[in-house]
C-alpha cells in the first residue's frame, strides 16, 4: 500500500534523515518508536510534503512519487490519499468541530454541504463527541481536540493516516480517551502510521513496530520480536529506559 | 462666536462628508488587496522585488503626509504629459483621481505592515492543516488563514482608517473639495476662522466615532470563535 525508499532529509548540517525505507500494508497499524531527534516526526511531515525530503521516493498504492521532487500536482494527489493528525491537535481555530471535519470533504473534496455534514456527524459521533459540532476549538479539552483532529482524518477516508505524536501533548488524564479511539479505529481496518511514546498503544495495538535512532531503522519487526526480543543493543537500552519495571524481566 | 455663520459652516462641513469618505472608501478598496498582495511577494523573498518594496515601505514610513502628496501631485502630471504627448490636457484631471492614487500608495504600505504582523499570529500548524486535508494554497488563505487574520489585524486597520480619514483634510493642499477646503474657503469671507474650524472639528470626529464603532462591531463578530477571549 505504502512503500518508502531510502529518505533522506537534513535541516543545514544536521542530517535528521540518512536513508530510511519501510513498507506498509493495508490494514496495518505500524508505530515507529525512538528517541526524540531520531527523526520519526520529520519521516512523517516528508511523507505527506510538509517538509521538502532531500531524497526519496514514496509509492501510494499506484501513485508514485520522488519526495524530493514533486510537482504541485502530485503532491496535491498525496494529499488526497492520506490524512495527518497533528501533535497539538492545529484544529481550524475559526470553525466549529463540525466545520473542521467538513473542511476537507465540501473545500478540498467537493462534496454537496448536506452529505458531507451527514458524514462529519457520523465520524464526530464515532469518536465520542456527539452534541459538541457547533463547539469552537477554544470551548473544547485537548482530548476532544484530538478526537475531533482523528475525525476530520477518518472523514476523508484515506488510503493512510499519518499520526504524530497524537498524545504528546495531552493531560495524562486524557491520553486514554484518544488512544481508545485510535484502537476502535485500528481495528476497524483503517490504515495507520503512528510515531507515538504510547508503549502500551504500540505493544496492544501494532501489527509492525519500528524503531528508529539516528535517522535510521536500526530495527523493525512485530510487537512481540521488538519488546520480548530486540536484537540491537540499541533497541534494547532504549526500552529498558521507556518501558515500565513489570516488562523489565522478559528482555 | 458668531452661531448663525457656525451653523452655516457646519453645513458646509457636512457637504462635504460624501466626497471624504469617498476617498476614504475608493483608497481602502485599492490598498486593501494591494497591501496584502505586497506581503506575499515580500514573503517569497525574491532579490530585488523584495529590496524595491522594502524601499517603497520605508519611504511611506518615513516621509509626511503632506510631502507624498506634494511630490506625487507634482511629479504624475508630468509623467503622463510624458507619456501622452500633449494628447489631452494633464491639468483637466479633477484632484479626486490624484487623491485616490495618493493616498492608496500611501494606506498600500500602511496594510503591508498590518498585514505582515497579522499573519504572523496565524500558527504555522493551521496552514499545515490545511494542506494536510487536501486544501489548496489559495483556499487555505482564503478559508482558514484570512478570517484568523483578520482578528489581528481589525484593530490596526481601525486606526489606519481613521487616520486616512483625517489625512483626507490634507486634499486642500491639491484643490480637493471635501470638508477642510470648503469650510475653509467659506470662513476666509468673513474672517469666521474660529466657527470654521470648529465645525470641521465636530464634522471629522462624528465620521471617526462611527467608523470605530462599525470596526468594534466587526471585531466582535470575526472574534466569535475564540469564545472567553475579551476583545
Amino acid at each position: 500500500m505504502l512503500t518508502v525508499t531510502n529518505v533522506h532529509k537534513a535541516f543545514g548540517d544536521n542530517k535528521i534523515l540518512q536513508g530510511v525505507d519501510l513498507a506498509i500494508n493495508k490494514g496495518d497499524v505500524v508505530v515507529i518508536l525512538g528517541p526524540s531527534g531520531s527523526g520519526k516526526t520529520t519521516l512523517l511531515r516528508c511523507l505527506n510534503f510538509l517538509e521538502q525530503a532531500d531524497q526519496g521516493t514514496a509509492t501510494f498504492s499506484d501513485l508514485q512519487v520522488d519526495l524530493a521532487k514533486a510537482t504541485r500536482k502530485e503532491i496535491y494527489a498525496v494529499r488526497q490519499k492520506t490524512a495527518f493528525v497533528f501533535q497539538n491537535y492545529n484544529l481550524f481555530a475559526n470553525k466549529t468541530a463540525l466545520d473542521n471535519v467538513t473542511e476537507g470533504l465540501i473545500t478540498g473534496r467537493k462534496w454537496a454541504k448536506e452529505a458531507a455534514r451527514q458524514k462529519a456527524r457520523e465520524a464526530l459521533a464515532k469518536v465520542g463527541l456527539n452534541g459538541k459540532e457547533d463547539l469552537y476549538p477554544s470551548q473544547l479539552s485537548g482530548g476532544q481536540q484530538q478526537r475531533v483532529g482523528i475525525a476530520r482524518a477518518l472523514v476523508l477516508e484515506p488510503d493512510i493516516i499519518l499520526f504524530d505524536e497524537p498524545t504528546s501533548a495531552l493531560d495524562p488524564e486524557l491520553v486514554g480517551e484518544v488512544l481508545e479511539v485510535m484502537k476502535t479505529i485500528a481495528q476497524e481496518g483503517t490504515t495507520m502510521l503512528v510515531v507515538t511514546h504510547e508503549m502500551s498503544f504500540a505493544k496492544e495495538v501494532a501489527n509492525h513496530v519500528i524503531f528508529m535512532d539516528g535517522g535510521r531503522v536500526v530495527e523493525q519487526g512485530d510487537a512481540d520480536a521488538i519488546f520480548l526480543r530486540p536484537k540491537e543493543e540499541r533497541t534494547k537500552q532504549f526500552l529498558r529506559r521507556v518501558l515500565p519495571q513489570e516488562y523489565n524481566y522478559q528482555i | 462666536m458668531d452661531i448663525a455663520f457656525f451653523k452655516q459652516a457646519l453645513g458646509i462641513a457636512f457637504s462635504g462628508v460624501p466626497l471624504t469618505l469617498l476617498v476614504t472608501v475608493v483608497t481602502l478598496i485599492i490598498a486593501l488587496p494591494v497591501g496584502f498582495f505586497l506581503t506575499l511577494v515580500r514573503m517569497k523573498r525574491i532579490p530585488v522585488i523584495h529590496q524595491l518594496i522594502g524601499i517603497y515601505l520605508s519611504f511611506i514610513r518615513g516621509t509626511p503626509v503632506i510631502i507624498q502628496i506634494f511630490v506625487l501631485y507634482n511629479s504624475i502630471p508630468l509623467l503622463i504629459a510624458g507619456v501622452a504627448k500633449g494628447k489631452f490636457d494633464v491639468y483637466a484631471i479633477h484632484p479626486i483621481w490624484y487623491a485616490f492614487v495618493i493616498f492608496s500608495f500611501g494606506m498600500a504600505a500602511i496594510v503591508a505592515e498590518i498585514v505582515r504582523g497579522a499573519l504572523q499570529t496565524v500558527d504555522k500548524g493551521q496552514l499545515e492543516a490545511a494542506y494536510s486535508v487536501g486544501l489548496t494554497v489559495p483556499q487555505a488563505y482564503r478559508r482558514i488563514i484570512l478570517p484568523q487574520m483578520l482578528t489581528a489585524a481589525l484593530p490596526n486597520l481601525c486606526t489606519a482608517t481613521v487616520n486616512l480619514v483625517k489625512a483626507t483634510s490634507l486634499g486642500y493642499a491639491i484643490a480637493l473639495p471635501e470638508i477642510t477646503l470648503r469650510t475653509k474657503v467659506a470662513a476666509n469671507a468673513g474672517y469666521h476662522y474660529v466657527e470654521a474650524y470648529t465645525a470641521i472639528f465636530i464634522v471629522y470626529l462624528l465620521i471617526c466615532l462611527l467608523i470605530e464603532y462599525a470596526f468594534h462591531k466587526t471585531e466582535q463578530r470575526v472574534r466569535r470563535y475564540q469564545g472567553g477571549i475579551a476583545c
